[in-house]
This record gives C-alpha cells, structure tokens and sequence, in this order.
C-alpha cells in the first residue's frame, strides 16, 4: 500500500512541479519570486503588494493555460491508450474517429459562413462538428460491419476524417480574405491562447472523469489484448465496453477539442512512450500516459510562446515537430527491443 | 472632415497646379510592379479589386470611368456613395476571373497583389494581360513588400507614403487628369503636415502604441500591426512608438506581452466584416474592460483606446483620414498620469 | 444430469452463407469430445457457437441447463474457456501476465489479485510446460511457445469445460503429444477440435462434421469407419492395430 502511495504522491509531485515549470516561464518575463508571491497572494491571501498585471498575467493567463494544457494532454493522452487498446492497432489515437476534422469543419463554418451569425463560438460550433462527424463514422462503421467490426471503425474513421478535412479545406479557399483564413488556421493548428477560468472548470473535471471511467475499466483493457473475442471469452461484455469507452474517448477528445483546437500526436505518441517504458497493464499504463500528456503539453505550450520573442507558434505545430522525432524514435526502440 | 476646408486654403496652389499640368502623351508606358503597362488611350472601363483603388479612382473624378467594383472592407466614403450605388458590385469579397472580364474592362486597378499575383486568387497578371487588358497594382502593396512570405506578405522595408502620391499620379497620368492627380496629391500632402503638427503639440516624450485589428476568437492572441506596415507608418509619423516588434504586416502577439508593454494608448479597428466576434469594435472595447489583465493596462484604465477605421489601417486615401483622427486623439490626452 | 452443455439445431448463417445448420449435441460431464470433419466444415463456427462468441441464427445453446444467451459473460468465464486457434498481439507483455488475463473473470473491486491467484498462474505453466517462459516476451516466443501460453491461460481461468479450437496446430511432436495428453488428464469437461484422425481416435467421443452438418457422433472407432472417411474426408483409410500396445491406428492410402 504505501508503495501506491509513494508512485501517488511522486504523480502529483511531477505534475506540480509541470504546472509551476508552465507559470514561471512564459513570453514575457516575470521574476520567479513575483510568480511565487501572486500564488500566495491568490491562494491563501497572503497579501503583497503587487502590479496588477503581473498579478492577473499569472493568475488568469498562465495558471489556466498550463491547467488546461495539462487537461487536455492527460484527455488525449489517455483517449489515445484506451483506442489502441480496444481498436488493436498501434496508429489509432483520438483523432482518428473523424473527431478532430469534424471539428475543423465545424469551426470553420462558424467562422467563415458566419454560421450561427455570430452567437455561436468557435468552440461551440467545434463541438457540434466534433459529434456529427463521430456519429456520421460510428453509423458508417456500423453499416459497413461485422461481428466484432474494429477495422470497419478504423477505415471508417479514415474515411470520415479525409470527407470533413476535404470540406474544411473547401470552405477555407472560398474565404474572403488571407487574414480570415489565417486567423481560422491559427485556431486550427491548435492554440490555448484564449483559455480562462471557465475553460479550466470544463477541461480539468472532464479529463478527470475520463480518467477515472478508464480506470475502472482497465482490466477489461487488459482482457483486449489478444482480440475482442479473447475478452469475451474472459468475460467481458464486448459491446458494452467498447461503446462506453469509445463514446467516452469521443466526447472528451470533442470537448478538448473545441476548446483548444486541433493538438495532434499527444494522443498517438505518449501512449507509445508509456508503453515502452512500462510494458503493458493498464493500471499503470493510464496514469502514465494521463501524466505523460499532461507535461508534454504544458511544456509544448511553454516552447510555443518563447520560441520566437513576442510571437507565438500554434502548440500544434509544436506538438508535430517534437512529436514526428521522438515517434520516430519510439519506432526504433520497439524494433530493437524485439 | 479635414480635407474639404483645405482644399479651399490651397485653391490657389490649385491654380497654379492646373496651369503647369501636362496633358498625357498617348501611347503611356508605366512600369508598374514588374509589370510593363501600355495605354493607347485613357481607359473608358476599369474594373476595381479593392476597395482602396476604388475610392482613389473616385477622388479623382473618375467614378464615371468605373464599371464594375470589388473587395469591400468598409462602407464607401459618404461622399461618394451616389455615385458608388449606381455601379455594379461584382463581388463584396474577390470577384471571380470571368465575372472580371465580362466587364471588358480596358484596365483593372488592384489594391492587394495576392488578388493578381503567381497565386492570384481572381487570375494572374498573365491572364488578365493575355486578353490585353492591363492591371495596375497601387504600388503601395508591391513595393519592397514579398507577396509570397508570410500570410498578408512581408515587408523589406517600411511603408513609404510616398507610394500613395505615387499611385494618385500614375492613375492621373493614365486617365489623363494630371491636374486633378497633382491638386488631390497636394491635399493629402498638407493634411499629413497638418497632421504631423497636430501630434508635435503633445507634451509627452516617449509615446507609445498598439494597433488591434481583430482575432480569430474573442480572449486569443490578437492580430496587431507589426513594423514596417501602414499602421506602424502612421504611428512614426506621428512620433508614436509601436510596442509590436515583428517584421511581419499583421503578426498574432500574446495579450502577456502586450500587456506588458503597457502601450500609452491602443487603437482599435472598426470594421463592417462580422466573421469572428472581435471583427466589432464594441466586443473589443469590452474585452479590453472586463479582461483580468487588460483593464490593468494603462490605456485601458485612463480610456485612451481610439477606434479607427479599418480601410485606414491600409495602403488608401483613408490613411489620411486616419492620421487626422490619431493626430487629434493624441493630442487631446492628459499624459501626464 | 450429466450434459454440462449443449445446443438444439443451431444453424450459424453469415451473409447468405450457410456455416452451419441444424446441429444437436450434449456435452458429457468429464468427457474429451472431439471435433472433426475436413476444412470449412463449421467445426470453428461451432465452438465460437457453444463458447457463446457467436449467436445463432437458429437453436439455441445451453449451459448448464440455462439458455447461453440469457448468461453473463463473466458467469459463463467462470464455467467456459476458449483456447481460440489463432490470437495474437503486438503488445510488448510478458507470458506471466498473458497467462494471468485467465484470472479476469475472478476478479473484481471487491477481489483483487492476490497470492492465490499468483499459485494458480504458476500452475497452468507448469501444466503446458512453460515455466522457464514466464518472464520472456511474447514477441520473442515462438508458434508453439505462443499456443502453449494460450492454453496456460485458459487453464489459469480454472474452468469447468475447456473449448480449443486445433490447439496442436503449431507444435512439434513432442509438444503436440504432451499437451493432449495435459488436455486429457484434466478433471475438465474437453471440446477439442482436432485435424490429425489418430490424435482423435483418443478421445472418450468424436462428432463428425460435414458442410456444416453433424454426420456422426459416437466413440470414434463407431465413427471413423473406412466408410467414414471416404465419404466425409475423401480419403482410403484402415485401421491396423499396434503390435506394441494393441492400440488401433489409422493408416490412410493416397
């Protein structure tokens, strides 16, 4: 028991220390005491005297981006586990059920049709987007399945996927303007800029609660190893399972989604780190991989905005450029270790 | 408005203006943009593809020889709007090539080259001259600018208002009304000194400024002015310091940093386009309010925010105006908080 | 009642195709029934049937005496394990823990694994003979190895009848003898389909499939008559006797 307790307190040790790591640096700098003392301050009032800005840049900006960041790179990361598992296959990652196109183009249309005239956000019309293109696959899958149809749901997703980026890309070259365009790209690419307090009190109960449903499923994961028929015959309810905990993966990969934008090779990669790592068993395989994400991002986030001074980088594009290398490199290990 | 009363001051430069303006001598050669342009004769139909080239083409008198317009920002000055109701608007956005052609225009008058240029949204340059039909890009958009780099183009080198009085007389020489280009060229020049003089009035050194044009979602990092743009011109001009330091025309900085900088005041831009939220001046201002951070940041707290319009903020005639409206604002503030 | 399982005219139907049809069987309490018929005569199908992977799409299946498809699937682990013929993974887990998935079905919040369940996961590899796998990857095993795994994993989950569908498939002699010989010594009721005729002759019965349909059932020196196998399995066949124990074998003519 205390050896749980000691790889518990080391999770939240590491996840502290990311979070501290996400708020001290940032694109303009602030001195690590003044970070340190606006904590304090809103924490547990401990009342110095400070410069508002410093103040609200800690609190509202940097504190709820590495909140989400880390949110949103535990979601993924563990969206990705629990796909590989239940699909079988090594590139299965959030986005490969058509969610993260499907929420391209659902933000595209808000943005340059003026869908919903304006009263609709970004964020709202991705998660529209992110659903209808996830039922749209599922039925897909379903019509064209099989018993136990993992590879329908994996062309399935393929097929959706190139259908809502076709549509995102169409809709993108009729835009007016180069700037409209952009500004839809920059969305697109990934990007917490916007992110505040309401976005922190969606993403972290979100990616908790996914988490948790995982959790308690993971010696049904394990069962999944050689195949759904295996687990049957282990005992698990096949369909069951896997309906709740795809649906799951899709509704937090949608939630995520809409409201940082498109942040890919989290939910690929980091599962394939973990794996290496710590072998198989989902026990351990979640919390790490949940743990994995979560630093990779506030860390990619923290690149994105001090890579090049006083202009900041979509974290998407980040996230490709360290994640190709080091999948690159995950690749080899695996086949070196064979 | 400025610009009527000192067209009246200035009459008699204006006289003196028309006695010495030549007429164009047929056939007229203009090097523009890379581009070798021939005229037999002024153009009797022109099409425009921006509205910056529109409202020039107007203020020299020249609505009459406007068949066909495109690519709105904002709506068209009042003083022209008659006359702007009775031609036909090919498109509010970029045209398409046959729409353009089915004018049979004798000459097209581009605002932005990425509409004409190698990746020409409506058609190349090579098209439209294929069919004969010249286009002249205002120079204010191609001069020491790369298209090609950076989503709205890079600039080599900063924006010359120079490039302005340049278009103003290529396009009077073109339609042969020298005289009128020369007379429009004097008004803007003396606004601008009038301008200028209006700014020096303010006591306060170091004066510094950021220019917001929108963002693709309310509370993300903002599209502002970077060096060497048309907004950057303006705020040197008037001796104001841009906290922006990117190269780039439109870059996206962080709200951090920006506040950081903590600008003597911000200028912000109205525009009719409604495609993302921040497009309405009145969203920024109360995102500028209620934000944690930004309504700590002096121009927010003591309301030196001016709103501006978005076709000054471009290569136009409106640049003047804006100077006028910046000069003034800057003028009128108490900066000694 | 001694029929631990057992299916009334089930027929299995996959686009148009018919696998199976109208097939009646009851599994004795304690006995090895055999599988056989050539390829494609449904004798996969059939398992996955009785194993409750599949429904039918005519008949029904029961266990125990209670309708399969009305059972939970963790109550029918409980009772039931499948060594399938092929089942593969990519995953980098160690042959302790395959063969620990067996232990799922016992499992639970309210059970967690414990040194009990350690003991039996020692003992199904000792069964199959793959103690000295226990640490290896299961990428580095070979076909035998892999199938042996499987098995262990099966007996791990401590069931009551046992399913494999061709479990010697990839073996060699050695292995293939040893470990039907494990299968009949277990105090399990066995289903076990078999391609090699003589490994079947040692079974307490045999069911002969033919395109989907049950021809025969009985002791297999009742089913296997030269008639037998040349009407069903195509082949001259006669059985000769073993000087050495006086075991009857079959020696097939080309």
């Amino acid at each position: 028991m205390s050896r749980r307790l000691i790889r518990l307190l080391l999770v939240l040790l590491t996840l502290s220390v990311a979070l501290i790591g996400g708020v001290a640096i940032g694109e303009t700098s602030i001195e690590p005491s003044v970070v340190l003392q606006v904590l304090a301050n809103k924490l547990w009032g401990a009342g110095y005297v400070l410069d508002p800005i410093d103040e609200g840049i800690v609190w509202n900006y940097r504190l709820t981006r590495a909140l989400v960041a880390a949110a949103c790179g535990a979601g993924l990361a563990t969206c990705g586990v629990i796909l590989q598992s239940l699909l079988r296959n090594p590139l299965a990652d959030p986005y490969l059920l058509g969610i993260s196109a499907g929420a391209s183009t659902g933000a595209v249309m808000v943005a340059l049709l003026g869908v919903g005239a304006g009263a609709i956000s970004l964020s709202v019309g991705a998660f529209a987007g992110a659903v209808i293109a996830f039922v749209l696959v599922i039925l897909l899958a379903r019509v064209s399945g099989s018993a136990s149809g993992t590879g329908q749901i994996i062309l399935a997703g393929i097929a959706g996927s190139q259908l809502f980026n076709a549509l995102t890309a169409f809709l993108i070259t009729r835009s007016a303007s180069s700037e409209q365009a952009r500004g839809i790209m920059f969305w697109l690419l990934g990007n917490l800029g916007g992110v505040r307090w309401p976005s922190v009190w969606l993403a972290v109960p979100v990616a908790v609660l996914g988490l948790v449903v995982c959790l308690w499923h993971r010696r049904a994961l394990d069962a999944f190893t050689f195949g759904a028929d295996s687990a049957a015959s282990l005992g698990i309810p096949v369909r069951r399972v896997q309906i709740l905990l795809i649906g799951c993966a899709a509704l937090v990969t949608a939630v995520m989604v809409s409201i940082v934008g498109s942040i890919g090779f989290v939910g690929l990669v980091i599962p394939h780190a973990a794996r290496l790592l710590l072998g198989t068993g989902h026990a351990r395989l979640l919390p790490a991989s949940a743990l994995g994400g979560a630093v990779f991002l506030i860390a990619a986030d923290v690149l994105s905005r001090t890579l090049i001074k006083g202009q900041v980088i979509p974290v998407g594009v980040i996230t490709a450029l360290v994640g190709a290398p080091v999948f690159a490199l995950i690749l080899v290990g695996r086949r070196s270790a064979r | 408005m400025l610009l009527p009363r000192i067209a009246t001051l200035l009459t008699a430069l204006s006289l003196c203006a028309l006695a010495q303006a030549a007429p164009t001598a047929y056939p007229l050669t203009v090097e523009n943009c890379g581009s070798s342009l021939t005229f037999q004769h002024a153009p009797a139909r022109t099409v425009t593809i921006g509205q910056a080239g529109t409202e020039m083409l107007y203020a020299l008198g020249l609505g009459d020889k406007v068949v066909g317009t495109s690519l709105w920002f904002n709506d068209v000055l009042g003083t022209y709007k008659a006359q702007n109701d009775r031609i036909e608007r090919l498109a509010d956005n970029e045209p398409s090539f046959e729409a353009v052609i089915a004018k049979r225009p004798e000459l097209v008058a581009v605002e932005l080259e990425w509409m004409v240029g190698p990746q020409g949204a409506v058609g190349t340059r090579e098209q439209f001259h294929e069919l004969k039909i010249p286009t002249y890009l205002l120079p204010s958009d191609c001069e020491a600018k790369d298209n090609l780099v950076g989503s709205d183009g890079t600039r080599l080198a900063p924006f010359r208002i120079d490039s302005i009085y340049k278009s103003v007389s290529q396009l009077a020489a073109i339609f042969d009304v020298q005289a009128r280009g020369e007379q429009l060229n004097e008004q803007l020049k003396a606004s601008l000194a009038q301008s200028i003089a209006t700014a020096k009035k303010q006591q306060r050194k170091d004066v510094s400024a950021l220019v917001w044009f929108s963002s693709a979602e309310m509370d993300i990092e903002p599209f502002v002015a970077g060096h060497k743009g048309v907004p950057d011109f303006m705020l040197s001009t008037l001796g104001v310091r841009n906290v922006v330091e990117s190269d780039e025309e439109w870059p996206t900085v962080g709200w951090e940093t920006i506040a950081k900088a903590n600008p003597t005041f911000l200028v912000i831009a109205r525009m009719d386009r409604r495609r993302f939220p921040a497009d309405d001046y009145q969203k920024k201002l109360a995102f500028l309010r209620s934000d944690p951070v930004t309504r700590n940041m002096d121009a927010v707290k003591h309301n030196r925010i001016i709103i501006l319009d978005a076709m000054a903020m471009q290569g136009s005639l409106r640049t003047f105006d804006g100077l006028e409206q910046l000069a003034s604002a800057i003028n009128g503030y108490d900066l000694s908080q | 009642m001694n029929t631990v399982l057992s299916c009334a005219g089930v027929g299995f139907k996959v686009r148009g195709a018919e696998l199976l049809n109208d097939v009646s069987l009851d599994v004795q309490r304690g006995e090895t029934l055999g599988i056989v018929g050539p390829n494609g005569s449904g004798k996969s199908t059939l398992l996955k049937l009785l194993a409750g992977l599949r429904e039918p799409s005519a008949g029904h299946v029961q266990l125990g005496g209670q309708a399969l498809g009305k059972m939970s699937r963790r109550t029918i682990a409980q009772t039931l394990a499948v060594v399938e013929q092929q089942a593969d993974t990519d995953d980098g887990i160690r042959v302790f823990d395959a063969v620990a998935l067996g232990r799922t079905p016992w499992l639970s919040a309210l059970q967690p694994w414990s040194p009990a369940d350690d003991a039996i996961v020692e003992q199904a590899l000792v069964d199959v003979d793959a103690v000295h796998l226990r640490n290896r990857l299961w990428r580095s095993l070979s076909g035998g190895e892999r199938q042996r795994v499987h098995i262990a994993r099966a007996l791990a989950q401590r069931p009551q009848i046992l399913l494999l569908d061709e479990p010697a498939n990839h073996l060699d002699i050695q292995h293939q003898l040893s470990i039907l010989q494990v299968v009949r010594a277990l105090p399990v009721t066995t289903l076990i389909a078999l391609h090699d005729l003589n490994q079947a002759l040692k079974c307490d019965r045999l069911a002969v499939l033919e395109r989907g349909r049950l021809v025969a059932l009985g002791e297999p020196l009742h089913v296997l008559t030269p008639e037998r196998l040349q009407t069903t399995f195509g082949v001259r066949a006669h059985y000769l006797t073993d000087p050495f124990d006086g075991a009857p074998i079959l020696r097939f003519l080309a």
